[in-house]
């Protein structure tokens, strides 16, 4: 590669999964494993790793969560929304005997404390929670939360106009995971699409790990660099995944596979027999997510997966330009 | 919209007619579930000009011609498609609804009161839940902070209840100026459409004054108010003179069907 004009370029943080979710997630992280950015193969690679004590973070947290929960890996969960108890099954029943604890907020309330943690202010204030159950002071002790009283959230009144709001302390997950689009080498991650709280996930964990359908040229993101979402200075590594989002989507690659969670997905929740097959099959019985999509080409046929690839359709224009002058016809007025 | 239907089911009708209460102009918020479908019929038939947004970060979604299906989901990227802005959820739940922007938020929950007020979160007491749910997501901010709201849900004598298990979700909280004693500004008019019929509430000013209690204005065709306070958890008021709700018209029944093809929102058999 051609080192960057007068300095040092900046290192590779290319490496694999196992890689990645060994040198950056400790046992008892907090993870944000969020819905948007959803990182599957990610999720099964912490679970194949067997971290332990981990906290699950996301104003929702989907089903790659469950993964981490029915997986024995995280043991708590921070979040408004966890999709896998929202029918009956064993993460409810994790949370109702203890072995998943919860502290509730809601998608708001997430998305802010991480914006919070990425601005480096201790807390943020909304006028979410106001007037809601959430806030009863019966309630800020619970069985089922692992917070310390007066840590989870304050109610306050404005110093200015004496407004009510509720104050959310920041967050700074140990460790994110997320997949995007696209990176060069160095993490300059590129994504597009809605992207729910992921974006500040990106700026508010102390390690970023990311995976990606496509490894660029850096020339790729620097020729359109009001799509990168965080650049690689704040990224601590970058895998090559294809399909790291399966069997949700990835905008403008490939679409949700409902045939594939319905076939293998839709029981895991329900019995330990249930989880067990499934991590035996498409956690454990597969070194990596490049083994993970031959399988499912194995038994699905080998255009099981460009299926669910997305039509992109005509786009009234190539490309967003941007560019400046170089020759700025312009001298300083005298005196100015 | 042409000839009545008479092969529907209840939900079904309860999605047609949240479309025909839907705002027709500003900015609706769609929750989870039914409001989605309910949503896009609206935008593809009553609502034309409404501005759809989601709390994942697609604003003012138009469908393209040609749409298959109702987004399943608020994650569906085709609402990447034909949306003005897509973004992020400190900008669709802070910046877009904080910020004042959301004149109509339209919810589902688990369990609605007497006051409007909604339950995504739990059944039983909260600190030894008989059962945990999925959670609220942003149905609490959109609750606290949309300008009114639309709620769409089945009836059910265990859903509608006096009093919800725990109140996620603000609507009138527990009577008149309880909004504005809580920090909340005025809301309304609300409206509840569910499996039986059409519901708004007792307040001329959004919470200031009257009752603030939920009041059945209209029937679902051949339903009798009586059966509706049976599946009404409290002793239910009923405006003076309750208007019987129109049958689907074949139109659009046909739309409604149209749009959810893989029967993600109405599971045929239910209700």
């Amino acid at each position: 590669m051609r080192r960057a004009a007068g300095g040092r370029m900046p290192e590779s943080k290319l490496m694999t999964e196992g890689e990645a979710i060994e040198r950056f997630v400790a046992d008892g992280d907090s993870v944000y494993v969020g819905y948007t950015a959803a990182a599957y193969g990610l999720c099964q690679a912490i679970v194949r790793a067997g971290k332990r004590n981990l906290e699950a973070i996301g104003g929702s947290v989907g089903p790659q969560g469950t993964f981490l929960f029915l997986g024995g890996c995280a043991n708590r969960v921070r979040s408004g929304y966890v999709a896998s108890a929202l029918r009956p099954g064993l993460v409810q029943d994790m949370m109702n005997d203890g072995s998943l604890k919860y502290e509730d907020y809601s998608n708001q309330g997430i998305a802010l404390m991480l914006m919070a943690g990425a601005l480096g202010v201790p807390f943020i204030p909304t006028r979410s929670f106001l007037g809601s159950d959430y806030l009863r002071e019966e309630y800020q002790e619970h069985p089922g939360g692992f917070l310390d009283p007066g840590q989870k959230w304050a109610q306050m009144e404005s110093p200015f106009d004496g407004q009510k709001f509720v104050a959310l302390p920041a967050l700074r997950p140990d460790v994110a995971v997320l997949h995007a689009q696209r990176a060069d080498e160095q993490g300059n991650v590129q994504t597009w699409g809605h992207i729910g709280d992921a974006r500040w996930a990106y700026w508010a964990a102390k390690k970023v790990i990311v995976s990606v359908e496509e490894i660029v040229p850096h020339e790729v993101i620097a020729n359109d660099p009001g799509r990168t979402v965080v650049p690689g200075f704040r990224v601590a590594a970058v895998v090559h995944m294809p399909f790291g989002a399966h069997p949700s989507g990835c905008t403008g690659y490939y679409d949700f596979d409902y045939a594939f969670q319905a076939a293998t997905m839709s029981r895991i929740n329900r019995t330990r027999e249930d989880w067990d097959a499934y991590a035996a099959e498409w956690i454990h019985g597969v070194a990596d997510r490049a083994a993970y999509v031959r399988r499912i080409q194995e038994l699905f046929g080998k255009d099981a997966l460009e299926q669910l690839r997305v039509d992109r359709g005509p786009s009234p224009e190539p490309s967003v330009r941007y560019g400046h002058t170089a020759e700025l016809r312009f001298r300083m007025p005298e005196g100015a | 919209m042409g000839e009545f239907a008479d092969d529907y089911t209840l939900a079904e009708l309860m999605c047609v007619v949240a479309a025909r209460e839907f705002p027709r102009e500003g900015v609706a918020m769609l929750g989870m579930g039914l409001p989605v479908l309910a949503g896009t019929m609206a935008k593809l038939s009553y609502a034309p000009e409404v501005a759809l947004c989601t709390e994942v970060g697609a604003f003012d979604w138009r469908p393209k011609p040609g749409l298959t299906r109702a987004p399943i989901g608020i994650h569906d990227f085709n609402l990447n498609d034909g949306s003005v802005m897509v973004t992020d959820m400190v900008d669709a739940l802070g910046t877009l609804l904080m910020g004042g922007n959301v004149d109509c938020g339209v919810l589902g929950a688990a369990q609605i009161d007497r006051y409007g007020n909604l339950n995504t979160l739990v059944m039983g007491d909260y600190r030894a839940p008989e059962r945990r749910l999925g959670g609220t997501g942003g149905n609490t901010e959109i609750a606290c902070l949309a300008k009114r709201v639309l709620t769409i849900m089945p009836q059910e004598r265990r859903r509608f209840v006096e009093r919800v298990d725990f109140n996620t979700s603000p609507g009138y909280i527990d009577g008149p100026g309880a909004r504005m004693r809580a920090g909340l500004a005025a809301q309304g008019p609300n409206v509840v459409v569910s499996t039986f019929g059409v519901f708004r509430f007792d307040t001329p000013d959004g919470g200031e004054t009257g009752s603030c209690e939920m009041v059945l204005e209209g029937v679902f065709p051949n339903m009798d108010p009586e059966i509706v306070k049976i599946e009404t958890g409290w002793e239910l008021a009923v405006a003076d003179s309750v208007r019987e709700v129109e049958p689907p018209t074949a139109e659009e029944l046909a739309l409604l069907r149209r749009l959810d093809p893989h029967h993600f929102y109405l599971v045929p058999g239910r209700y």
